[in-house]
């Protein structure tokens, strides 16, 4: 089943295009942001002038840069966790019909469940803690890997394959530095989902425990009033999406410039 | 492993009987979905019964559960969560999208914005919601509403942007109203893509329900998910993940039938 495969049209660039429309269009959200919450909320809500103001003394206060610390660091080794694993597993469930037919069912099954069921189970079973953080990313993580480079390592072309054979590669050559190679540029589309939705698993996760991270702070200052601090937070967040989807096409067009990913990316 | 996937079948294997044939299609997931629940079971005795519920026991929850009726009432209490909230996105979404489709100064001023609202986990907006508009019905639209409304907005934008000039100068060229251009190029040519968006939606919306039910308050199969976990009733949460994920992928289906259907429209 080719959930990864269906055709996404090409992603529009995201600053090309006029400036000017934008700009006023962005002003005038801001305006009408502001004045609605002068007009109707309470004087604690976040406003566009009140996160400006809170922007400088946040991003340097010792908390929001503990809370980034922790959070990134525990989405970066679960990331690792989930490529290495998934990696593994996407290979051998492209290339092996029985481990296919066995386990395809499973990987699309949780890769269509919401994290947000497993929270309380992960809670359950590591505790309030960050190995429950981490479980969560993990799971975020994992199974957009194995879907796309299952997807990669099936739709290699034949030729390939047929000139290692005929080298008399070995099976796990084979493998590691022919299909895997071949199915990187659907890594890199997995790794884009991957990366956003653990970041997702971060966050809900530090809702659900409790612990410190980017997603306790935003919950810790609305809690307590602070909501344009928590604001701040939120819109590092969103920079990290952004962030991350530039990244992923930049090392495409670095590291595989043969590849034009607007074809089947996603 | 044995083989290679698709293209390595020999011209004997593709002779074999249909019954060996289905036999060899179906009998690995027929295993390994019984091993899987073995193991279920296994890992569940072994373990303390609020660490894991085994298999049984979460059949036998889910069975009390169905036959109070509890089940039923919660799963329509989170479906009308769902369908309000994706109701709302659809009903919004849409013809908002065809307008930025339409309008090229207001989707050139505007589309930065929805992108990046698009790649913001929603998840991050909840305490805000909950801080100012507290936890009842509408609230909780908003969550599934949010989390739904932007994929369905991002293509359909993104399918307008792909309407070929060509067209809408032909249809202009033959003196067409500007109600006909909508309903004979607009609507046909980005309602793939805005389908599309609804598939995507679908499963988000599915999130932000649970999201809601979690943080806002606990109603309906995330609330069933909560309470259970405090009570260590674990047979219960499993029974509701259960039939989460069975709802997760009966919508997901539908909503690849239905961006199935309409991808042939695509040029």
């Amino acid at each position: 089943m080719a959930v990864t495969a269906l055709a996404t049209p090409a992603r529009p660039r995201l600053f090309a295009g006029p400036l000017v429309p934008r700009l006023v269009a962005g002003l005038a959200v801001a305006a009408a942001w502001e004045e609605a919450v002068k007009l109707f909320m309470p004087d604690y809500v976040a406003t566009p002038i009140g996160i400006l103001a809170a922007f400088p003394h946040v991003i340097v206060s010792a908390p929001f840069l503990a809370a980034l610390a922790q959070t990134m660091a525990a989405v970066a080794e679960g990331v690792l966790i989930a490529v290495v694993l998934g990696t593994v597993l996407g290979l051998v469930i492209g290339r092996s019909l029985l481990a296919e037919r066995a386990l395809l069912y499973y990987v699309n099954a949780f890769y269509a469940m919401p994290i947000l069921v497993m929270l309380p189970l992960f809670s359950l079973w590591f505790g309030y803690t960050s190995a429950a953080r981490l479980a969560t990313i993990v799971f975020s993580a994992i199974f957009s890997i194995i879907l796309n480079v299952a997807d990669g390592a099936r739709s290699m072309p034949k030729d390939y394959l047929e000139t290692a054979r005929s080298f008399r590669s070995g099976r796990f050559r084979e493998l590691f530095e022919v299909v895997l190679p071949a199915a990187m540029p659907y890594f890199l589309a997995g790794l884009r989902l991957a990366s956003g939705r653990a970041l997702i698993g971060a966050v809900v996760a530090e809702f659900f425990t409790a612990i410190g991270g980017l997603g306790y702070f935003i919950l810790f200052n609305s809690r307590t009033f602070h909501h344009n601090e928590a604001f701040v937070a939120v819109l590092f967040l969103a920079g990290f999406g952004v962030g991350a989807d530039a990244l992923v096409t930049w090392g495409t067009r670095r590291c595989l410039p043969w590849y034009r990913r607007d074809e089947k990316a996603e | 492993m044995t083989g290679l996937a698709g293209q390595e079948r020999s011209p004997i294997k593709a002779r074999r009987t249909p019954l060996r044939e289905r036999l060899a299609r179906h009998a690995p997931f027929a295993l390994s979905l019984a091993a899987g629940l073995a193991l279920w079971e296994i890992a569940g005795r072994l373990t303390s019964a609020a660490f894991m519920a085994p298999l049984s026991e979460t059949l036998l929850r889910f069975w009390q559960l169905a036959r109070s009726g509890e089940l039923l009432r919660l799963t329509l209490s989170s479906a009308s969560l769902f369908a309000t909230g994706l109701g709302l996105a659809i009903v919004v979404g849409m013809p908002l999208g065809l307008l930025l489709a339409r309008v090229r100064l207001l989707r050139e001023a505007l589309d930065v914005y929805i992108m990046i609202l698009y790649a913001t986990p929603m998840v991050a907006l909840i305490p805000f919601i909950l801080s100012l508009f507290g936890f009842g019905f509408g609230p909780k639209v908003l969550v599934v509403f949010l989390f739904a409304v932007f994929p369905i907005l991002y293509n359909t934008i993104e399918g307008a942007r792909s309407i070929k000039p060509e067209l809408i100068e032909v249809a202009r060229s033959y003196r067409s109203g500007e109600w006909a251009l909508w309903r004979e190029v607009m609507v046909p040519y980005t309602l793939p893509y805005t389908m599309t968006g609804i598939r995507q939606a679908i499963g988000r919306a599915l999130v932000g329900m649970i999201a809601a039910e979690f943080w806002l308050s606990a109603t309906g199969l995330g609330g069933l998910i909560m309470n259970a976990t405090q009570n260590f009733d674990t047979g219960a949460v499993f029974a509701a993940v259960l039939v989460m994920v069975a709802a997760a992928l009966i919508l997901m289906r539908l909503g690849m039938t239905l961006e199935g259907r309409f991808a042939r429209w695509r040029g």
